[in-house]
């Protein structure tokens, strides 16, 4: 099955080598394949059971670790944030952004030999997409032209893709999207080969062929390991590492052995328990084997805009300016997080507007008691403020509730649930309030905060007025619409930048969203053997250039 | 005795289908549908998604008509499939109880070395300064909460001295010791003190005494006669016990990431993912059950005064 074409091979990898570095542009962070540091060695660490690693299904951070080292997509994205190349060389889309046409890269090989062509990624994105896979990803692809019908079972095949030639994708789009490329770069949009068969094919499930840096060693042991191999058929660049053993720990408290692992030599990468942060620091950094990163997320509390205390401007406003962030960072977090003055993450340069809340920098009492008077909220008044439990969100929560009640005198009525039933309560009717709120983008683009989250559009009631969007704060202005459906029609990347922009300011100034802090990540990377280390766009380690020193 | 056995497992089949549907009807009016929200995500299903769900796991039928399939389902041996991954729950669960099992194996029979022996000496020796030792000894373990124990001993032995695995199943015999001990521990000290108590009834006796004035060395006294009228409700205890562990130790499997069925249980809950919760319930029961008649068995077998009625 695998065929070593050795001269043949390398000088073809060689070949796309080069031309993908000099399309890329440079990455940051990460050594370049190719260069600094020997090939070799097994890197381990400990990851949380997944939901699934098959691309079809591929969807929380674990599943999604695995998936990008077997897969390699249309696109990627880099540390900057930025969309690079990945299977797809170059993409254009036609005028009003309605079609977009993927040239591929040719003769790239899949982990058994097979090679990736314009239809390798058709039968990926169909398998995804069809009614009976019922994958909780498909809905990424839910832009193409045919989504529809394929999902309702109505089609079994996806009428928007097409493949005029082995090496060209043409995507027809139900509504234009100029920033349709920015999705291509999501798991579920993945190359699959001929063998993968339908979604419910419980072996390729368990054991999924793709054309990434790493392959499958042997079938997923559920709650055991997952071990992969190098994939010497890939086709993108040299990865250095042999083997990546994955442990699988349980979810209640993997953070504290994947610590103790690392502290123990048996993983080679870790998270921490946030209450050992000081601690690791202090032991690890000045080992050089400390990472920090400000990662794609946020941290926000979510008020629900549409009725209740918090439906006022003012009352929202209040609470940002009686919050004090820095005193809860440095209380709870011993100074372990950013605080954030906008709603869109520093990881996106080109739109980051820092300081752009006013209210966020620093706190402000008599303005604070000012605006809850105006708003009507006078001392005494019921504010509810709910959170999830099982993540942690205790004591920075009872903190808010307590600047709340002392700075603006309401009576906080404060409730930890259970994430699903959080989650029910903010899509009912009657929601009001505050909530424990926090995002990532799936793609890479500042409008993966800002149209999911405040757009009309993506409220989406039914008709017994639950909400099933993702705007559950049920935050509807006109004038951010417009702008954000300008920002989407347009193919100039700086107008878009510049429109985003003027979108959040307006977003910022009605506290559609209460900014809070960034999604400061820390890890433990095991610099003594490896280099190369570093947290990617995903918040993974980029395993397909870590090297053994 | 076969009359009594067949009473026995109608009975067990009467206290399973009342334990699986009174779990039914509370998981059936628990607030939150399992379906529309995605474990671990922060945002819900696409509701074309959880539709399909719905249909395919016949969440929309009456909960009479879903638990008499479950009833149906459960007869020919299937538990369905899981919410979250969509695997046969037989499957994802059989690894589970047989990982549970192997350390309860290991962790009773911990437990029975350590109580009975440490029981035997304490009342052999009574008043004497093994016995104070024993008793003190066994008072501080019962005060101390499991999870204590078992970071405690991780800490020493796996991260301090390095001789034992910190965590998992993957170096053989060894990674056994740790987790098995800390179940183990406060369920010996319980033993022990029960050992000691019914030893010292026992060897107050007439009978006893007679035979030592027959002459009979101790030691025959102890095993032939003593023994075996004090063991009897210890018996008794260590085998509710090994119910217990069987049916998982969710904190020690989580300190020591041992994929058993206490910490499944756990995750599932939260996860609301039914079937699962409903699998290892009705997996429980039977063990519960089925390790009472054992024990009964046992009982009878060991005390022929008793007569099984």
């Amino acid at each position: 099955m695998q065929r070593r074409l050795r001269g043949t091979a390398i000088a073809a990898s060689l070949a796309v080598l080069a031309t993908v570095a000099a399309a890329c542009g440079g990455d940051g962070g990460g050594e370049p394949p190719g260069e600094a540091g020997r090939a070799g060695g097994t890197f381990r660490l400990g990851i949380v059971e997944p939901t699934a690693i098959d691309p079809y299904n591929s969807q929380e951070s674990e599943g999604g670790l695995v998936t990008k080292q077997l897969f390699v997509g249309l696109t990627g994205v880099n540390d900057a944030a930025e969309l690079v190349p990945g299977v797809a060389k170059e993409w254009t889309a036609n005028a009003d952004c309605s079609e977009w046409r993927f040239t591929l890269t040719p003769d790239t090989k899949f982990s058994n030999g097979e090679t990736v062509t314009a239809d390798s990624f058709i039968t990926g994105m169909t398998r995804a997409g069809k009614k009976s896979a019922a994958s909780d990803v498909a809905y990424h692809m839910a832009g193409i032209a045919g989504f529809d019908k394929l999902q309702d079972g109505s089609a079994q095949t996806f009428s928007g893709l097409s493949a005029p030639d082995p090496n060209t994708l043409v995507v027809t789009l139900s509504a234009p999207d100029c920033e349709f490329d920015k999705k291509t770069s999501h798991t579920v949009m993945s190359p699959v080969p001929s063998a993968a068969g339908e979604a419910t094919n419980a072996g390729f499930n368990e054991m999924p062929v793709g054309n990434g840096p790493f392959k499958m060693a042997e079938p997923w042991q559920h709650n055991k390991s997952i071990t992969l191999v190098r994939n010497d058929q890939h086709s993108f660049g040299m990865t250095k590492l042999d083997r990546v053993e994955l442990t699988i720990l349980n979810p209640n408290n993997a953070a504290e052995l994947e610590y103790q692992g690392f502290q123990a030599g048996q993983f080679d990468w870790a998270r921490m328990p946030p209450e050992q942060l000081p601690a690791a620091k202090a032991r690890y950094e000045p080992m050089g084997q400390w990472l920090h990163e400000d990662t794609n997320g946020m941290n926000y509390l979510l008020p629900i805009t549409e009725d209740g205390e918090m439906a006022s401007k003012e009352a929202r406003l209040a609470v940002s300016y009686a919050i004090d962030r820095q005193a809860i960072i440095d209380g709870v977090f011993k100074g372990f997080q950013t605080k954030s003055t906008t709603i869109v993450p520093p990881v996106f340069k080109e739109a980051y507007q820092q300081g752009l809340c006013t209210s966020c920098d620093k706190p402000d009492p008599t303005l604070a008691k000012d605006l809850a008077q105006q708003a009507g909220l006078p001392p005494g008044t019921n504010v509810r403020l709910a959170f999830n439990t099982g993540g942690g969100h205790e004591l920075w929560t009872q903190a808010v509730k307590a600047q709340l009640e002392e700075t603006l005198g309401w009576r906080v009525d404060y409730a930890g649930e259970p994430f699903d039933e959080m989650l029910e309560e903010q899509r009912q009717p009657k929601a009001h309030g505050l909530y424990r709120f926090a995002w990532g983008a799936d793609y890479p683009t500042p409008d993966n905060y800002l149209f999911p989250l405040l757009a009309t559009a993506s409220i989406n009631k039914d008709d017994g007025g639950t909400v099933n969007g993702d705007n559950r704060g049920r935050y509807s202005n006109p004038r951010f619409d417009q702008l954000i459906n300008q920002e989407r029609a347009s193919q100039d990347d700086a107008e878009r930048v510049r429109v985003i922009k003027e979108a959040e300011k307006l977003a910022l100034d009605d506290m559609a969203l209460i900014p809070l802090w960034n999604r400061s990540q820390y890890r433990l990377f095991n610099a003594q053997q490896f280099t190369g280390g570093g947290l990617d766009f995903n918040e993974y380690p980029p395993l397909a250039t870590i090297s053994l020193k | 005795m076969v009359t009594f056995i067949i009473r026995r497992v109608i009975q067990m089949v009467i206290v399973l289908l009342g334990a699986t549907f009174v779990l039914f009807a509370c998981l059936f009016v628990l607030p939150g549908d399992p379906i529309a929200s995605l474990a671990g995500s922060e945002r819900a299903r696409d509701p074309a998604v959880a539709a399909e769900l719905r249909q395919r796991y016949n969440l929309d039928d009456p909960l009479l008509v879903q638990y008499g399939a479950f009833v149906w389902n459960f007869a020919h041996g299937d538990l369905g499939e899981d919410y979250a991954q969509r695997r046969p729950v037989n499957e994802i669960l059989g690894p589970k109880v047989v990982n549970s099992a192997k350390l309860a194996g290991v962790a009773i029979l911990i437990d029975v070395a350590l109580g009975i022996f440490a029981g035997i000496i304490a009342a052999v020796l009574r008043y004497s300064f093994w016995d104070v030792f024993i008793t003190l000894l066994t008072t501080i373990a019962i005060g101390f909460p499991v999870f204590v124990i078992g970071l405690l001993l991780q800490q020493t032995f796996a991260l301090q001295f390095g001789v034992l695995p910190l965590f998992g199943m993957n170096d053989g015999i060894k990674s056994y010791i740790l987790p098995a001990t800390t179940i183990a521990l406060v369920d010996a000290a319980l033993v022990a003190r029960l050992m000691r108590g019914t030893l010292l009834e026992v060897l107050r006796a007439d009978y006893v005494r007679t035979a030592i004035a027959k002459g009979l060395p101790r030691r025959t006294v102890l095993s032939r006669h003593a023994m075996r009228n004090a063991v009897i409700p210890v018996l008794t205890y260590l085998g509710i016990s090994f119910g217990g562990f069987l049916s998982g130790a969710l904190i020690t499997e989580a300190i020591f990431n041992w994929d058993g069925i206490g910490l499944a249980l756990v995750v599932a809950i939260q996860q609301q993912n039914n079937p699962i919760i409903v699998g290892i319930v009705a997996y429980s029961v039977v063990i519960f059950v089925v390790i009472n008649l054992i024990v009964d068995l046992a009982y009878a077998a060991l005390d022929p005064r008793i007569r099984l009625s």
